[in-house]
């Protein structure tokens, strides 16, 4: 019994930790203006990290070693030092964006400016991060986020033309938009999906959490339910986008225009949830982040690291999320806009998205590490295609920033 | 000395002509001792690639397959060359003894 219930909390804080600020934010823009011609991305994303998490947690259970850890041996000092700065850099981005997006939550409850609330989301940020159970951060935030469920019930109560919207799942560049943003946005959605933290908060929360051989099983059942559930809130967000803001050519330039929906569609009581489910989703992956940027540091240095420590076990680990919190709510009270940060965030994710892919690809197909658990033919398939498609992206993204203007 | 000062240095035959770069030093651990010691077998030189095999040298490493295949492709014609053969180390070059052997870069372990 206890097993079976701690693998429903494992898929269930899967489901609920799956969406973040990126996936929030990129996909009420994308909705609000190309409706349903991008879900095919989030599709193919949502595959893509079950490909991805599936190997990267394989490679930590079996093999004992978490993300960075393997790119320092497999690439050597230099080349994974050039790798940990470009992937830390891009994380340290994602992590604003994240700490933005708590500062936006409140912004939405409360009124008051995002500048006071930063701050205040960081100090939580730390506190947690310090003196919290890696379990228990990692269930109360995964288990609140699903809230965000207010956005797949809100397309039922919304009553839309079920054909009209069938209709727009095939892929078409509306007539209004330049194909280069329409692309642009693609590579975004994307890198939304396939958020490089996923991994190295998934592959290291795996060592946290002791993982063994014997975890696999588990840790499939989070890939493979988990992941493509929370890729339904993931759409469900488009979803209400295309039914509500398209028709009216609302922009989505705050959290307000993404809640939207749900509130014409169920209320108060809808927006409760709503917004429980959205402070949890996007504290949880400013958790996430902030934790990755500790875990990429320290391991590739070899630092001892980790919440299953004390905290004076892992002082640089520690000292590494606290500087990256501190650099993080400094660069957002120069009075960036969270949203703009986000839809960056989520671009430079994908670029930056083959550093880390590789490395494990390869990793999980060599016995010296994983013994009889290397790679089936399926996953060499799938990894090899997603090779590609990640490369493509990758490469894609700065070009299509150029040419349409950041997706104006 | 440490070993990354000696890789990808060039690699110069006895009569100086370039025939590769040094992408790996190959060690064998000896010994039943704990630790085992570490010697230097050798050094991967490639014509071609400076970049990093990436672990395809070995021989039992061909997935995926694609990937293996493109690994291999690019660093064709690599060779291991043993220290014994190692004539000279300069700060930016390796010079070979006259009549160095090439042996084949594949790690059968």
């Amino acid at each position: 019994m206890s097993k079976l219930f701690a693998l429903a909390l494992g898929i269930l804080t899967a489901i609920g930790g799956f969406v973040d600020i990126g996936d929030l934010v990129t996909n009420a823009v994308v909705g609000s203006r190309f409706g349903l011609g991008l879900v095919w991305v989030t599709i193919l994303g949502v595959v893509g990290i079950c490909v991805y998490a599936n190997m990267a947690g394989r490679v930590a259970a079996v093999s004992g070693r978490a993300t960075f850890e393997i790119i320092r041996e497999r690439l050597g000092a230099r080349a994974g030092m050039a790798n940990l700065v470009a992937s830390f850099l891009i994380n340290l981005l994602t992590m604003c964006a994240e700490i933005g997006g708590v500062a936006l939550v409140f912004q939405l409850v409360t009124g008051i400016s995002p500048l006071l609330w930063i701050p205040l989301a960081g100090f939580g940020v730390w506190i947690v991060v310090w003196r919290a159970k890696f379990s228990a951060l990692e269930n109360a935030t995964g288990l609140l986020g699903l809230g965000l469920i207010a956005f797949s019930v809100a397309i039922f109560l919304l009553h839309p033309n079920w054909g009209q919207l069938g209709e727009q799942l095939i892929p078409r560049i509306p007539v209004t938009e330049d194909p280069s943003t329409y692309w642009y946005y693609a590579v975004g959605l994307f890198g939304a999906a396939m958020t490089p933290y996923e991994v190295f908060f998934f592959s290291s929360g795996g060592i946290e959490e002791k993982w063994t051989a014997k975890s696999i099983g588990t840790m499939r059942a989070n890939v493979f339910v988990g992941f493509p559930l929370g890729g339904i809130l993931s759409i469900s967000i488009a979803v209400c986008a295309t039914i509500v803001l398209l028709p009216q050519a609302i922009a989505v330039t705050s959290l307000s225009q993404v809640a939207l929906p749900v509130i014409q569609a169920g209320g108060t009581i809808a927006f409760a949830f709503l917004v429980v489910g959205m402070a949890a989703a996007v504290f949880g992956a400013a958790l996430e982040t902030t934790l990755s940027s500790g875990y990429t540091i320290a391991q590739y240095f070899g630092w001892s690291w980790g919440k299953f420590r004390r905290p004076a076990k892992a002082a640089r680990f520690h000292l590494v999320m606290l500087a990256g919190l501190i650099i993080a709510v400094i660069v957002l009270m120069t009075g960036v806009d969270p949203i703009a940060v986000t839809e960056f965030s989520v671009v430079f994710s994908a670029i930056a998205l083959p550093l880390t892919y590789i490395p494990i690809l390869i990793v999980s197909n060599d016995r010296g590490y994983m013994g009889r658990f290397v790679n089936g033919r399926v996953s060499n398939a799938l990894g090899i295609v997603f090779l590609v498609v990640i490369l493509v992206a990758s490469i894609a993204a700065i070009p299509l920033m150029i040419i349409s203007g950041a997706g104006q | 000395m440490i070993l990354s000062d000696l890789m990808r240095n060039d690699v110069l035959d006895p009569s100086g002509d370039r025939i590769g770069r040094v992408i790996d030093i190959r060690l064998r651990l000896e010994g039943v001792q704990d630790p085992s010691v570490a010697r230097v077998v050798g050094l991967v030189v490639s014509p071609r690639s400076a970049a990093s095999f990436l672990g395809y040298e070995r021989s039992d490493l061909t997935r995926p397959v694609l990937l293996a295949g493109l690994l291999r492709w690019m660093h064709r014609g690599s060779f291991l060359v043993p220290w014994s053969d190692v004539l000279r180390i300069d700060s930016r070059e390796v010079r070979l003894r006259p009549g160095y052997r090439r042996e084949s870069a594949a790690d059968p372990a």
